[in-house]
């Protein structure tokens, strides 16, 4: 074997754990479930193949609706994480006193078991004991307890802010990581010429932060499509289905209903628009590698 | 050198003893009764008759696995599904016919000397096709509390619960209006016990969802009288009713926020702890009851199938369910446990506390949980159509109509 053969041998050598790692815990599982998907699996022992029935149950009108409601959920709550996150990390840069204790204040969501920091906005949304009714009584905002949970939009929002107040400890940091990245000598060039604050922040760190955003956000939006714990231990979907998305649903049916072929379906479709998604992720952030790069 | 092949025989012998005694010990560790134990810890009183039921079977062993109340069914059932059942789990008895038409368990026949021992209508709720697929091992009715200080505060009699639903409402009105504080807690949470709190509505309005001969029975008039009286409370009662399941109205009924609450056992063991007056009675009834009614809620051990130990586990499922261990878990009162079985025990507890009466008295006229193949398929349309009413996004009879249909795949 020449030399190029033998490093060739090598390398492969080197991929081979993590190639039966990723072929044992990922790629199995996928061809399982893909192949589960065109079956009418279920508690019984046997099952039989249906082809495309589960995939046409799937876009009937209300797994339709789902859809969009998990586009909707999704979009809304990586947009607050992500103004919350830019916001929170710009001012975390500014000289302000105390800078160090803010910063360490902005990890309680992040540091919280994520089960626990649920339960805790669960209580503060109940209307009988909860502190944000309360807090409303009191100022006379509202005439009587409010039940956050009770109706559908409320329910609907409610479950993005705890999604919000959970992501954006990582908006946040990376965010402020990103703008100590931006040389100081730009802001002090625009300061010598007049330049205001606001236009410093429009024409230099917004531009400069641009990658990181658009990286941010596409993780954020994979992270947050695949949300599961928030919407389930607050509303396990409810009221009426008003916080279901798709991968409640999923849950609902293949765990909840043992429908275990139309839930692969369903779990297939999900895997089809991440994909998508990390598509665009490899796309976007390899062409912005290569504008920098210039 | 005579010697060291003494030793050595020796040392052969001790070994091969050893290693027999090793295989033995590991047999009869083999013979293991798994059990999903529903809740957070094992009772006490099971724990007890567990060492002792080991101490009469040497080799076997009994191993439960606690998991918490929201995931224990689903665990038990994915295994089972999966092809590596447990021996036996704590279930709800609406499963069993869903379990057994799918082949993952195995029945549990009882002789008539057995089901004689239960109150009546126990044994149906783990009845089908004849037999019996479950070991009754918990057993739930409910009963009307209310808030006696609430009820003076507001001008009624204290001492005179409501025993309709006309009057519940009635009451639920004038509670809210004169105190301000919520005449009735309706639980409808996306809950499973949203779809037990509007049957037991059903059952004193002498309505059923599902006849003998397995026809849907939702649409009827009995039905929508409990659904119009669901929609007719609704703005008396603990404002975002969607918000909350039984245990979390019970709260806030402990806390003196709410008037009266259909609950279990459980809220008058708790209310004992307050320094609220309450008192507790049967149901009130709707237009059309024959009678005191209730929804009789079973948990059960089912025995799953392909263990290879199925008839040690029936056997083991039918002494921890038996009169004397039964009755010691049940009569504990914190669990909201109403007893399975007529006892000497029980009347004395009933002499004792008279609260646990009116749990009793609406046995004999209560329903079983209806038995459908999909039961979560059952659940979720009973509690869309609940939620469609309360929040007001349907009219009861168009919820009606929609949830019977529904009903015909899961049946």
């Amino acid at each position: 074997m020449n030399a190029r053969g033998s490093a060739v041998l090598f390398a492969w050598l080197l991929l081979l754990p993590a190639t039966i790692y990723i072929a044992v815990i990922v790629i199995y599982p996928l061809i399982d479930t893909i192949h589960l998907s065109f079956t009418n699996a279920s508690l019984r022992k046997t099952f039989s193949y249906v082809g495309w029935l589960n995939y046409d149950k799937i876009f009937n009108e209300t797994f339709a609706g789902v859809i969009g409601r998990t586009f909707v959920w999704t979009f809304f709550s990586v947009l607050l994480k992500m103004t919350v996150g830019i916001a929170g990390a710009v001012l975390l840069n500014s000289a302000i006193p105390g800078r160090a204790l803010f910063r360490l204040l902005t990890m309680p969501p992040w540091i919280v078991p994520m089960a626990i920091g649920i339960f805790m906005w669960g209580w503060m949304y109940n209307g009988q004991f909860g502190m944000i009714s309360g807090v409303m009584q009191k100022w006379g905002l509202v005439d009587g307890p409010v039940a956050f949970l009770a109706y559908g939009s409320s329910a609907f929002w409610a479950t993005i802010i705890t999604d919000v107040w959970i992501g954006v400890p990582m908006v946040t940091l990376y965010m402020l990581a990103a703008i100590q990245a931006i040389p100081e000598d730009l802001y002090e060039a625009a300061w010598t010429d007049g330049a205001s604050r606001f236009y410093r922040f429009r024409r230099i760190t917004l531009p400069l932060l641009l990658p990181a955003i658009i990286t941010m956000s596409m993780i954020s939006m994979i992270a947050t499509f695949n949300s599961f714990d928030i919407i389930w231990i607050l509303t396990q979907g409810g009221p009426s289905g008003s916080t279901t998305t798709m991968i409640i649903d999923t849950y609902k049916t293949a765990i909840g209903s043992y429908k275990y072929g139309e839930g692969a379906a369903r779990a297939v479709l999900i895997c089809i628009f991440l994909s998508i998604f990390t598509y665009f992720y490899f796309r976007v952030t390899s062409r912005l590698s290569q504008e920098y790069a210039r | 050198m005579v010697f060291n092949s003494f030793k050595t025989g020796v040392c052969a012998l001790a070994l091969a003893a050893t290693s027999t005694l090793g295989v033995t010990a590991a047999n009869a560790a083999d013979q293991e009764i798994s059990w999903i134990y529903c809740g957070d810890r094992i009772d006490a009183i099971h724990e007890r008759y567990i060492e002792e039921w080991e101490a009469e079977n040497p080799g076997w062993r009994i191993a439960p696995e606690v998991v918490g109340w929201a995931q224990c069914q689903d665990k038990a059932t994915t295994l089972a599904a999966a092809g590596s059942p447990v021996g036996m789990a704590y279930v709800g008895s609406r499963t069993l016919k869903q379990f057994a038409e799918n082949d993952l368990i195995v029945p549990v026949p009882m002789s008539d000397a057995e089901k004689e021992t239960y109150y009546p209508n126990i044994v149906s709720t783990v009845t089908f096709d004849g037999t019996q697929w479950g070991v009754p091992i918990a057993f739930s009715t409910k009963s009307l509390f209310w808030n006696k200080d609430l009820f003076k505060e507001a001008g009624l009699d204290p001492e005179s619960p409501p025993k309709t639903w006309a009057e519940t409402i009635e009451y639920a009105k004038i509670i809210q209006e004169k105190t301000g504080i919520a005449g009735y807690g309706l639980p409808a949470k996306t809950f499973d016990n949203t779809m037990h709190q509007f049957l037991h509505w059903v059952y004193t309005n002498n309505g059923q969802v599902i006849d003998a001969e397995g026809n849907i029975t939702l649409d009827s008039p009995e039905v929508l009288a409990a659904l119009q009286a669901y929609k007719d409370i609704v703005p008396y009662s603990v404002e975002g009713a969607t918000a909350y399941e039984q245990n979390e109205i019970r709260a806030i009924w402990l806390d003196g926020k709410v008037g009266m609450i259909q609950s279990n056992t459980g809220a008058a063991v708790r209310a004992q702890g307050t320094e609220m007056n309450w008192g507790v009675t049967t149901l009130p009834l709707g237009p059309s009851a024959a009678g005191n009614g209730t929804l009789l809620i079973t948990d059960s051990l089912a025995i799953f199938k392909g263990t290879g130990v199925e008839e040690k586990a029936v056997e083991f499922a039918k002494f921890i369910t038996s009169p004397k261990p039964q009755g010691e878990f049940e009569l504990q009162g914190g669990a909201g446990l109403t007893p399975l079985r007529p006892s000497a025990q029980v009347d004395a507890f009933v002499e004792k506390d008279p609260y646990w009466a009116p749990f009793i008295e609406g046995i004999f006229s209560g329903g079983p949980e209806p038995l459908f193949f999909d039961y979560k398929g059952l659940q979720n349309v009973m509690i869309e159509m609940v939620q469609s009413v309360v929040t007001g996004q349907a009219e009861p009879e168009a919820a009606l109509k929609k949830a019977a249909g529904e009903l015909e795949q899961y049946k």
